[in-house]
């Protein structure tokens, strides 16, 4: 009746765009990109994603129409499959297994029934165009293992393969050398162009390639920014080529116009040249596109051209080159150092965007809704420049602050570091500087956090700095008799022996600020801004630093770099318990006590979720990521689910987002449920839950305890349901008194995670000695808490409970 | 959603434009001009998303419109629609928008492939449409018109599924119950319908003119005692044209009663209603009702019964321009629409022009009765309808932004005085007897300002001037004014972008300017020591302005506290004083610390060494003043006392000058300071800082004992 409640990671955004050239439809409608193991079909005109092709199992590489029959897209994947796709409605035709891997795909109308691609067969780094006989077949798999070979020793990329003037030849570029195979008289030409003859020349290499449509010539593009027009080719001697110069650096694609009669060219410099006639007289630009170009394609009813550009999106631009629509994605095409937050005021996700700027991200629609430029200065592309970055940003008073820290360090000494602090104007909507600080410390920034206290009167923002000094920077009023005005200025300077300060945090009420030095942690009165006390584990630097929430804000948790998950009690100034674990990400839920703690371990990444009062993970999943998680934060639900069973709870007003470092943002997010929620629902998943809950209590703690009555959801769910709505009391008679019984069932020990063992540590740290006036209070903390036992079900023991559910509860199906 | 509708000529044509906030999430809002034009904007980012114009747009005009539920966008094959539901992001995107025309047709529009998804004609209205509502489950859309009838449509055929006389004159509203099983339908009466039968089951008295609005407030119905049929005891809510009440009715299960049981009341005619549904008896119904003059009201009501007295709104919310400065006073902004957000907790307001509305998220957390947003949408007027290509939005970065550099008050935490200091100063400045009011001294110093000003612009020589005024006693006067030019320096400080060309300088400050470094030294021998302190604020004060006249400053402090130094360090109240000075100095001597530090140390040994030579030699006007004014000594003397007091501050100070051998120990002590062992912490801290500073004055012994 119910599908056991999952909880899956869902990877919702974040894909990549750019990865090869995007292709139109013949009637350019739709646009085709490649997006990790999916294609993803864009309409041309409004930029949405109408489908997404599913059913590779790689990477995909390459796609192309189906020269016959326009409303049909191959496509191939790292998987050694080539599918068939019918794309208006997203429906797979067929699958050609190839059996090895495939790298790039070329259609040509004039080779009906074969394609071709590039693999590589024998060592890793040679690769060869091979042409693939498609078999016609009805079944909807079919073999397709007859591979001729045409070309060796060619490049890896797709844009160094082009096929000119209706399939006759192919022309391929690599290093220093353009290769030209042709199908009738099956020789291959080479044209070496010769890298040492001067130092002129050094950087002469092939890029990318083109070839004419209908003449026979062929454009090359080459790392010094040099177009080369290849004409004559048919004889090995005459041969000639003109030059076109225009690009300071490498030309990164090349694409002709459908009729041939413009050669259009991108690069480094984010500018669109489209030379008329192929000289380098007329030469029309589009700029300031944003970014590199990484490929461009031309539609085949040629109103339409296409750029992919490094920031992860796609221009589609008219053919008078007025850009027409964006495709944009997550912007990832550098490191991510401000970590993920959520912008209280428009619920949207922020991170680093474009070089320079702060992307507001939806993660409802997974669409990029702005960059906000915070740097403000030309961003100026070019190899071994040191670039201004952006390295911290956080938002305080709901939205209405925005702290950036930008530094540039072009050597060891030279440190530009500049923090800028925004005020949301509500007026025109939009944020204003308020102060600029030059050199806000003397070292990186590395942490800041915002006092976000509800009733905190003053906004109060905290920096920690290698520097080994944490400042306290405070609105204050700077009105003078020209203008009414307020800036920051800093309040306190706090350091503790000369240690770099590494991370800080505020307390949820705003009264307790925690800096934590290298190993030790501090503890700061916001008011006064003394030392309170201060905690030191000896386990390696803290890494992540964060106080609990609402009933467990007594406690200070802390993730070192040596693999140790600390919580102290702040009432007791003692260690309340400490886990081995190697934190990666550690965040709390803004909604709740809960926080979630990923680790990485050589295998994966595990998630653990759990509340700081008790060291017993609420959840565990493992292995929710092949890769390195390098962020997470939870977003809050706009409306709260209602997941009954306790270790699913913790999504129920959160969702949890994290970043990997290839591409996704993945959420966990749970499987969708099929039964509709309803007050009977409630009771017996409720009920469901409560068994299984009391199971591991009983097999956990072996405290014999009478459950409360208000604590038991079913109960509480009973007393408040109207009369009317409920089945017969004689049914509910018996899970009632049921559920107010402990079990006694014994079972089988779980499986146990050896790295979670939350060993209660009866030995106070080295805090220091002015904290005697509190006393260590340790007795509150032993009951039983020594097991390591996870929160889990056996499998046996979930399909019996399952099988009890479904006999049980069947009535339900006739309401 | 919905409930807007389009018309120019007809008195009694609703209004306002059809518009319509997509559902679940309301990611989109779509508006149909009266110029013809369908926009869909994104309520995100208030971006243009897309623009449509139907190829009749001058004929048939758009009249209503509405968006599919989400559920109905993947049609066509069951196959697709399986997968579609696994993909996470497309499954829940919001496709089909249905409009209807002034000529009866109605069209469906793809947002997502931006094209006319399909035309329902053949067989339908013969004129203008009036409503349009989907069936939430079975796909099916009804319409209905000028023509009397209702017409119940096929989508996936594009055929007329059943059609039926509505009313005896033009249907002009329409709403589908909450099980999917009823229809209400209005044109100045109501009626509720059967849908599988067509049969009309209950009649409402409704409204004297078309009502424009219809709509279902609840899903269950309040009394939960009898079993729920499915519509009895429901809820819903009607608005009409030129009217200024909306009516609720309940559907009863006894036929008589057909008279609203409450009403709610409006400053204007309704132009577009959005509600919140009441899952349960406990929650109370939001509803916000936008008003043809720009407001919105809101009402939260738990509907349990009768009454008669109509209601008044919770909450009015309005939009104004700011009106800058005099001349312009604030103007209204009106509101097109606002719609819930799923949250429940905050609402989505769309305002301004219709051809660039502004769409805006505002939580409703007050409890205010009356909200008045300031909104300033003057650069949002001119209409751009191409894309912004770059997505990029620049923050607004003005001169007035206030700049902080290193060694900038504000920078660094100021240095406060300890509580005991405090009092320090307060008490030496009664003992020096300086109690002229700060009137008294700016009158004063003006007249006397300008006088001597004039004296002595005439000699040019600048011993002489700074004799001069040494020698007229006129202390007070250099005294106040680098008071009142401190003050000035302050009010820079805040607003640095601002010209200090403008301000005329006060006489003594043309001294300053001299490059001439023996001149610099005499000058400052001959100092008095009370105006040490002034000066060297004024220097302060000049150092942080332009590097070019910090260059001659420099000169001017090092100076001072070469020659002064013996002096400053017996002043308690140093710290506060010259705090500025001490993290400007710090700031400013960061790239080569310890040479810096190792060649303020020499120069200080051999110039106090050269300087006591000559000193013993010549004596100088200055100290001839020093001994014959009474102030002096009297301070002096005060000094001492406070230092008898107790004081731990000044018995470190003095020690500190005595012996520098003991610094070490003192670091140490600042160490244990900062581990916080001390219960005097605060003060502690302030006391070593203290101690660097005065440390400072001297070119800081810390360093000294390092090198050694």
């Amino acid at each position: 009746m119910v599908d056991e409640e999952t909880i899956r990671v869902v990877r919702c955004g974040g894909s990549e765009l750019n990865f090869r050239r995007a292709v139109f439809s013949a009637d350019s409608k739709y646009i085709f990109c490649v997006s990790g193991d999916f294609v993803k079909v864009y309409s041309t005109v409004t930029e949405e994603c109408v489908h997404i092709l599913h059913g590779h199992r790689n990477l995909v590489t390459g796609i192309q129409l189906n020269p016959n029959n326009h409303l049909q897209l191959y496509s191939c994947s790292l998987d050694g499959t080539i599918k068939l796709w019918d794309y208006i409605d997203g429906i797979l035709i067929k699958t050609f297994i190839v059996g090895c891997k495939l790298h790039a795909l070329f259609t040509v109308a004039q080779a009906e029934d074969s394609v071709f691609a590039i693999v590589n067969k024998e060592k890793p780094d040679i690769f060869q165009l091979v042409s693939v006989k498609l078999p016609k077949s009805s079944s909807q798999e079919v073999e397709a293992k007859e591979l001729s070979f045409v070309l060796d020793y060619i490049n890896q990329s797709p844009k160094c393969i082009a096929f000119g003037n209706e399939g006759v030849y192919v022309a391929a570029v690599r290093e220093f050398y353009l290769s030209v195979y042709f199908f009738k008289k099956k020789t291959t030409s080479r044209f070496t162009l010769s890298s040492s003859r001067n130092k002129k020349h050094a950087k002469n290499n092939f890029t990318c390639v083109a070839c004419h449509p209908t003449e026979d010539c062929i454009a090359s593009g080459h790392m010094d920014g040099k177009i080369r027009l290849w004409r004559n080719f048919y004889d090995d001697k005459k041969y000639t080529y003109t030059c076109l110069h225009w690009h300071h650096d490498m030309v990164m694609d090349l694409a002709f116009s459908v009729t041939g009669t413009s050669l259009l060219s991108g690069g480094c410099e984010s500018v669109l040249v489209e030379w008329r006639d192929a000289t380098e007289k007329n030469k029309e630009f589009l700029p300031r596109l944003g970014a590199t170009i990484e490929h461009i394609s031309v539609s085949p009813a040629g109103d339409l051209f296409c750029t992919s550009h490094s920031d992860n999106k796609i221009i589609i631009i008219h053919r008078n080159l007025e850009a027409s629509a964006v495709i944009q994605g997550l912007v990832k095409d550098r490191s991510i150092f401000t970590g993920l937050m959520i912008d209280p005021r428009t619920k949207a996700l922020v991170l680093n965007g474009k070089p320079g700027h702060l992307q507001f991200y939806s993660l409802q629609s997974d669409k990029q809704l702005y960059n906000l430029d915070i740097i403000q200065q030309e961003y100026i592309n070019d190899y071994g420049l040191i670039q201004i970055e952006l390295t911290k940003a956080a938002f305080g008073c709901f939205g209405n602050w925005l702290a950036t820290v930008e530094q540039r360090q072009e050597k060891e000494t030279e440190l530009e570091l500049q923090m800028k602090l925004w005020m949301y104007n509500k007026k025109t909507q939009g944020f204003i500087l308020n102060t600029k600080i030059n050199m806000p410390h003397e070292d990186c920034i590395t942490a800041l956090c915002f006092c976000n206290a509800e009733k905190s009167e003053q906004p109060t923002l905290v920096t920690a700095s290698k520097d080994g000094y944490f400042k306290v920077w405070i609105l204050t009023d700077d009105s003078d008799i020209y203008k009414k005005a307020v800036g920051w200025t800093c309040d306190f300077v706090g350091s503790y022996h000369k240690y770099q300060a590494t991370n800080c945090c505020f307390s949820e009420d705003g009264s307790l600020l925690a800096v934590s030095f290298e190993e030790i942690v501090t503890i700061w009165d916001s008011v006064t801004w003394e030392l309170k006390c201060t905690f030191c584990q000896r386990a390696g630097k803290i890494r992540h630093l964060c106080f609990g929430r609402l009933t467990c804000s007594k406690y200070l948790l802390g993730a070192t770099e040596n693999g140790i998950l600390c919580c102290w009690n702040l009432l007791s100034c003692a260690l309340e318990w400490n886990a081995k674990l190697n934190v990666r990400v550690m965040e709390p839920d803004p909604n709740s006590e809960n926080i979630a703690a990923i680790s990485q371990s050589s295998v994966g990444s595990d998630l653990f979720v759990f509340k700081p009062s008790e060291p017993r993970p609420l959840y565990i999943q493992k292995g929710i990521s092949r890769e390195e998680v390098q962020w997470g934060v939870f977003v809050p639900r706009d409306v709260p689910e209602s997941f009954t069973s306790e270790a699913y709870q913790w999504l129920n007003r959160s969702q949890f987002y994290f970043l990997t470092k290839s591409q996704v943002t993945a959420p966990l997010k749970k499987a969708e449920e099929s039964l509709p929620t309803t007050p009977f629902y409630f009771i017996l998943g409720k009920h469901r839950q409560h068994q299984d809950e009391k199971l591991n209590e009983t097999l956990e703690n072996e405290l014999v305890q009478l459950p409360l009555t208000e604590n038991i959801p079913a109960v509480s769910e009973l007393l408040h349901t109207p009369a009317h709505v409920l089945p017969s009391a004689a049914f509910l008679c018996s899970m009632f008194v049921n559920s107010l019984l402990l079990s006694k069932e014994t079972k089988s020990a779980k499986e146990i995670p050896e790295d979670v063992d939350m060993e209660e540590e009866k030995e106070s740290e080295d805090s220091d000695e002015e904290n005697d006036f509190i006393e260590k209070v340790q007795d509150t903390n032993n009951t039983g808490l020594g097991e390591d036992i996870i929160h889990q079900l056996s499998k046996s023991e979930e399909k019996e409970l399952r099988k009890f559910r479904k006999i049980d509860y069947s009535w339900i199906a006739a309401l | 959603m919905a409930a807007g509708g389009g018309g120019s000529g007809d008195p009694l044509a609703p209004a306002g434009v059809p518009c319509a906030f997509s559902p679940h999430s309301q990611a989109y809002f779509a508006l149909a001009s009266t110029d013809g034009h369908l926009r869909v904007w994104e309520t995100a980012n208030n971006r243009l998303h897309q623009e449509y114009v139907p190829s009749a747009h001058l004929s048939g005009t758009c009249t209503c419109l509405a968006w599919a539920p989400a559920r109905l966008q993947a049609k066509e094959s069951p196959q697709r629609k399986k997968r579609k539901s696994e993909a996470v992001g497309t499954s829940n995107q919001t496709d089909l928008l249905a409009l209807g025309t002034a000529v009866g047709s109605i069209l469906l529009y793809s947002t997502v492939k931006g094209e006319l998804h399909s035309k329902l004609v053949s067989g339908g209205h013969d004129n203008r449409v009036n409503c349009i509502q989907w069936h939430q489950d079975s796909g099916c859309l009804y319409s209905c018109s000028d023509d009397k009838h209702i017409v119940e449509w096929n989508v996936q055929a594009c055929k007329v599924k059943c059609k039926w006389k509505g009313d005896n004159s033009s249907v002009s509203s329409l709403c589908i119950s909450p099980d999917g099983k009823m229809l209400l339908s209005a044109g100045r009466t109501i009626k509720l319908w059967v849908l599988e039968t067509k049969e009309v089951y209950r009649h409402f008295t409704g409204h004297a003119t078309p009502v424009s609005s219809l709509m279902f407030t609840t899903i269950r119905p309040p009394n939960e005692s009898q079993p729920f049929d499915g519509i009895t005891g429901l809820y819903f809510l009607s608005g009409a044209v030129h009217d200024r009440l909306l009516n609720v009715w309940q559907v009863r299960s006894e036929n008589k009663e057909k008279s609203a049981v409450m009403s709610f009341t409006v400053t204007d005619e309704p132009v577009y209603i959005d509600l919140t549904l009441s899952e349960n008896k406990e929650e109370p119904v939001k509803l916000a009702v936008v008003c043809r003059d720009g407001q919105v009201h809101l009402f939260e009501h738990i509907l349990n019964g009768y009454c008669k007295k109509p209601l008044t709104s919770n909450c009015t919310i309005q939009i104004a321009t700011p009106g800058k400065g005099k001349k312009s006073t604030p103007k209204p902004i009106p509101i097109l629409a606002a719609g819930f957000c799923s949250d429940k907790m905050s609402l989505l307001l769309v305002y301004g022009s219709w051809f660039q509305p502004t769409i805006e998220r505002v939580a409703l957390n007050s409890r205010e009765p009356h909200m008045c947003l300031v909104r300033d949408i003057s650069n949002c007027w001119a209409p751009k309808v191409e894309t912004a290509i770059t997505k990029v939005r620049t923050p607004v970065m003005n001169s007035e932004a206030k700049v902080l550099v290193p060694g900038i008050p504000g920078h660094h935490a100021a240095i406060k005085p300890a509580p005991p200091q405090t009092e320090q100063v307060e008490s030496k400045r009664k003992s020096g007897g300086n109690e002229v009011s700060i009137e008294e001294r700016l009158g004063a110093m003006d007249i006397d300002a300008r006088k001597k000003g004039k004296d002595d612009l005439q000699t040019n020589s600048f011993p002489v001037l700074l004799t001069q005024g040494l020698e007229s006693n006129d202390f007070e006067m250099l005294n106040e004014n680098a008071f009142l030019s401190f003050y000035s320096g302050f009010q820079k400080l805040i607003s640095p972008g601002r010209e200090r060309g403008s301000e005329v300088e006060p006489w003594q400050w043309k001294v300053l300017q001299t490059r001439n470094v023996n001149l610099i030294k005499k000058t400052v021998l001959r100092m008095p020591l009370h105006t040490v302190i002034p000066l060297l604020q004024e220097l302060t004060k000049r150092l942080q302005g332009h590097p070019n006249s910090a260059v001659l400053m420099v000169q001017w402090l090092k100076c001072v506290l070469t020659v002064h130094a013996s002096y400053l360090s017996t002043l308690p109240d140093l710290v506060p004083q010259l705090g500025t000075l001490y993290q400007l100095m710090e700031s400013r001597v960061k790239t080569f610390q310890k040479l810096s530090h190792l060649h303020g140390k020499l120069i200080l040994l051999i110039t106090q060494v050269t300087a006591s030579e000559k000193t013993k030699g010549a004596t100088s006007p200055g100290q001839k003043a020093k001994l014959v004014y009474e102030e002096e000594s009297s301070e002096e003397e005060s000094d001492d006392e406070i230092a008898d007091k107790d004081s731990e501050d000044n018995w470190d100070e003095d020690e500190e000058e005595s012996e520098s051998e003991k610094d070490e120990d003192i670091d140490e002590e600042e160490d244990e300071d900062a581990e916080g062992k001390d219960e005097e912490n605060g003060e502690d801290r302030d006391i070593a800082s203290e101690k660097e500073l005065n440390g400072d004055s001297d070119l800081d012994p810390e360093n000294e004992s390092e090198e050694e």
